[in-house]
């Protein structure tokens, strides 16, 4: 449901969210090398990664411990299938030390999705699942639940 | 896979190959003021996934749209009793606009009506990290920045550029 009158803001884009890191090459290597994101540093301080859009993850250093976050608020990956998903909660028990992951969740099948957490060494979760942009256009264009 | 990792490394493959970043997910315990800031403030959409769950998108994206991203980027909000992990502002969420005096005018509207939408600080804009922007924070103490970007300093040049500082 939109609203029936105009709002008062206009934006153009949902551009982007932000993460907390607290070594930046360590975290550069789980970003590209485990995740598979593509990232740039354009800034001493702040290093930008994204996968397929426009929309981008700013992670900005912090000096020392970076805030645990909540499961509830993620950033969430989208693979190709069921399998692929599988495949990456293997990989991540297998490299987990490697990538001082720190907890890893079960898989889980929900909402027709297949998809599972990890909790990364900034304490930031990352859930995997097989989501997709028609999964999200056929939420919006079926309209709300019932509430 | 990694393109950027790639670029570095040829041959080198990532562990996982995921499509997109799909997705990102904060909470609130008011569904329906969420909502509203969202919607009648922000001029996003909203459609509501389940009783506790609100799906959100920037506008444009319905059949006979022209779309901004493809694919787009859906934030979900999840309802809650209580905030488990009050957000700051390093925690925030980027919304672009497409002007520097769109930032003005968007600062003077969630000044005026902060009361209306229950909005906590509203900071006023200024430049910062290659943007003019200003942030607020809303009811649940989600924090979201409101940006503008000269053209050469949108997210996706900053891409093309590649590293501008060394690891």
């Amino acid at each position: 449901m939109m609203a029936s009158t105009a709002p008062l803001i206009s934006p153009h884009l949902l551009s982007h969210g932000t993460i907390e890191c607290e070594n930046i090459a360590g975290t550069r290597a789980f970003l590209e090398e485990f995740l598979g994101l593509d990232v740039i540093r354009p800034l001493p301080e702040a290093q930008y990664m994204w996968k397929g859009g426009p929309w981008t993850v700013v992670c900005v250093r912090v000096d020392g411990d970076a805030k645990e976050q909540s499961p509830d608020n993620h950033f969430e990956l989208a693979l190709a299938t069921a399998a692929e998903v599988d495949a990456a909660h293997a990989r991540a028990q297998a490299l987990a030390d490697t990538y001082a992951i720190r907890e890893i969740r079960p898989l889980v099948d929900e909402d027709g999705l297949r998809s599972f957490m990890l909790l990364d060494m900034n304490k930031v979760w990352w859930k995997f699942s097989n989501v997709s942009q028609e999964y999200f256009d056929a939420a919006f264009a079926r309209g709300d639940v019932a509430a | 896979m990694s393109e950027t990792l790639a670029r570095k490394h040829p041959g080198a493959v990532s562990q996982v190959a995921p499509r997109a970043i799909l997705r990102g997910t904060m909470v609130a315990t008011d569904l329906a003021a969420t909502r509203r800031m969202l919607e009648e403030l922000m001029g996003l959409e909203t459609v509501l996934r389940a009783p506790d769950r609100l799906l959100v998108r920037e506008r444009g994206h319905r059949a006979g749209e022209a779309k901004h991203a493809d694919p787009y980027w859906v934030l979900e909000v999840r309802r809650v009793d209580e905030v488990a992990v009050p957000q700051e502002m390093l925690n925030h969420w980027g919304v672009e606009l497409t002007s520097q005096a769109e930032v003005d005018r968007a600062y003077e509207t969630c000044a005026a009506h902060a009361e209306r939408f229950e909005l906590g600080r509203v900071q006023k804009p200024r430049f910062r990290n290659n943007s003019y922007a200003f942030y607020f924070v809303d009811r649940d103490s989600n924090w979201w920045e409101m940006e503008y970007r000269e053209p050469d300093l949108v997210y996706t040049a900053l891409r093309a550029r590649g590293d501008a500082v060394e690891d």
